[in-house]
């Protein structure tokens, strides 16, 4: 096994998360056409995916969503059963437009429907909720048309992964130790966009990076994340606060990231409604506001 | 055979009717790959619950999550003939796409940030019921959460930030600080330890 297949391989878990981009996505599924060892790898960690897709609690949705589903399929075409034998060998080695025969004349029927505001279905030409495309089907076809695996396989990948991952542990450990903060702040952060109550608002700063503010009731936290937030002066610093009708609470401080977003989970607990906004202060921070925010989100 | 298809008998249905057997995700969906609307019609209201709880979850949006779940189903109807039981359950199947399905969305929405500035607002006035919280759901739940707690820290946010974010790798990278090459190897060390933590692996 080459280097790059290595690296390919180590995408499995990246992969089965769905956190590729799409170039590393159709990359690694031809790697998984032709390794059975990734594959199967790959198929235990989709279906470990899955138990935490299974552990979301269910919401009903609307009637009217299975209303106009029963009527859309009722003039869908469905797609063609394939050969079974053939199919691995066969997709391997495909390329995109060979495989957009089946679905071409099905998709513009299904792309043309879409959910208007009180639930009927109406006609309209520029939905953009197109359904798969031929390439993302095929994709699909190819995942779940694996062929079975010997159990040795099995077992020798497990073992190869687990030494693999000891060693890259121990390894990452060293050079990349996280700041106790730093590691809690991050804790916080996955625990509220994880949280089933979770909700954001995006909002433009002054200046015209972006923010967003994701927040969970249930666990009265929340974080504000910044696209493209400037640099201050040595002697400012970003103060973020929680603000209900009694004033301005301050809720931590934050410096720009010298690259990638500027994120931080504020302090203290929110209050249900609590506006939160973001100021400019000496270095050190304020009690009160001294400055105009230079963003503001309403979470009620 | 991997463990969680031999479960799927209990985790893939909302509450039945005491006394009346409900059919199989599995069974339905051959029934559906055969172009069957009433098998159809029985996994939508089996799964949708699921689904549309998922896919909620990871994009907030209301009306969005309506528009994102119909689509999948639709994929359903369609591509159901290259459903292979032989090859993986049927609840993985349609949570699998239902997950990429989704996390395409939320990548693709990323770029009209103005839309996302609904989200919250609409969000405060839900017109929707939870299902009430089944025993399977709340085990599952459990059985989750204590093989999250087996991870390192880094790990648990990775794969969170990923799975429930819908965040992809280089954003996970570029808020947990760390370089790109480490979230991949997080990632998958984390999921591997999850699946052996769970039972999933064969």
């Amino acid at each position: 096994m080459n280097d790059r297949n290595d690296d390919l391989a180590a995408q499995s878990g990246a992969y089965a998360l769905n956190a590729l981009s799409p170039e590393e996505r159709e990359a690694f599924e031809k790697h998984l056409a032709s390794s059975s060892e990734t594959r199967t790898e790959t198929t235990e960690l989709s279906d470990t995916a899955v138990a935490l897709g299974l552990a979301v609690d269910p919401v009903t949705p609307p009637p009217a969503l299975k209303t106009n589903l029963m009527a859309m399929i009722a003039q869908t075409p469905q797609l063609p059963r394939e050969a079974d034998t053939a199919v691995v060998a066969d997709e391997a080695s495909d390329s995109e437009d060979a495989a957009s025969a089946p679905l071409s004349n099905v998709t513009p029927l299904a792309a043309s429907v879409s959910l208007a505001a009180d639930g009927s279905a109406e006609q309209s030409s520029t939905s953009a909720a197109a359904p798969a495309t031929p390439a993302q089907t095929k994709a699909q076809a190819r995942w779940f048309t694996r062929p079975a695996t010997a159990l040795a396989a099995v077992a020798a990948a497990v073992a190869l992964v687990v030494a693999g991952g000891v060693v890259a542990d121990s390894i990452g450990r060293s050079s990349i130790e996280q700041s106790s903060f730093a590691s809690q702040q991050a804790d916080k952060l996955a625990a509220i966009n994880a949280a089933s109550d979770s909700q954001r608002l995006v909002s433009t700063v002054a200046g015209g990076a972006t923010a967003t503010f994701v927040w969970s009731g249930e666990l009265a936290a929340s974080a504000v994340i910044v696209d493209g937030l400037e640099a201050l002066p040595a002697d400012q610093v970003y103060e973020l606060w929680y603000i209900d009708d009694s004033g301005a609470r301050p809720a931590g401080l934050m410096d720009a990231a010298e690259d990638g977003p500027t994120w931080r989970v504020l302090d203290g607990d929110m209050g249900a409604g609590d506006v939160v906004g973001v100021t400019i202060e000496p270095k050190g921070g304020s009690d009160a506001p001294t400055t105009d925010p230079i963003v503001v989100f309403e979470s009620a | 055979m991997l463990a969680l298809m031999s479960r799927e008998a209990d985790i893939g249905v909302t509450p039945e009717e005491p006394g009346v057997p409900a059919t199989s995700p599995q069974d339905l969906l051959e029934r559906v790959a055969a172009g069957d609307q009433a098998a159809f019609s029985e996994l939508y209201d089996q799964m949708a619950p699921r689904v549309f709880g998922l896919v909620k979850r990871l994009l907030r949006d209301h009306s969005q999550s309506e528009e994102v779940t119909q689509e999948i189903f639709l994929e359903i109807w369609q591509t159901a003939t290259r459903f292979d039981s032989n090859r993986g359950a049927a609840v993985s199947w349609i949570l699998t796409m239902a997950h990429r399905r989704t996390v395409d969305r939320v990548r693709a929405s990323q770029s009209s940030r103005d839309r996302d500035v609904r989200i919250g607002i609409r969000d405060h006035n839900p017109d929707y019921d939870h299902v009430s919280e089944t025993i399977e759901v709340r085990l599952e739940h459990e059985r989750v959460e204590k093989a999250m707690s087996r991870l390192t820290g880094l790990q648990r946010q990775a794969v969170s930030l990923a799975y429930y974010g819908g965040y992809s790798h280089s954003e996970v990278a570029t808020m947990l600080k760390v370089p790109v090459g480490t979230v991949k190897t997080r990632l998958r060390d984390g999921m591997i330890r999850l699946r052996d933590e769970m039972g999933v692996a064969s």
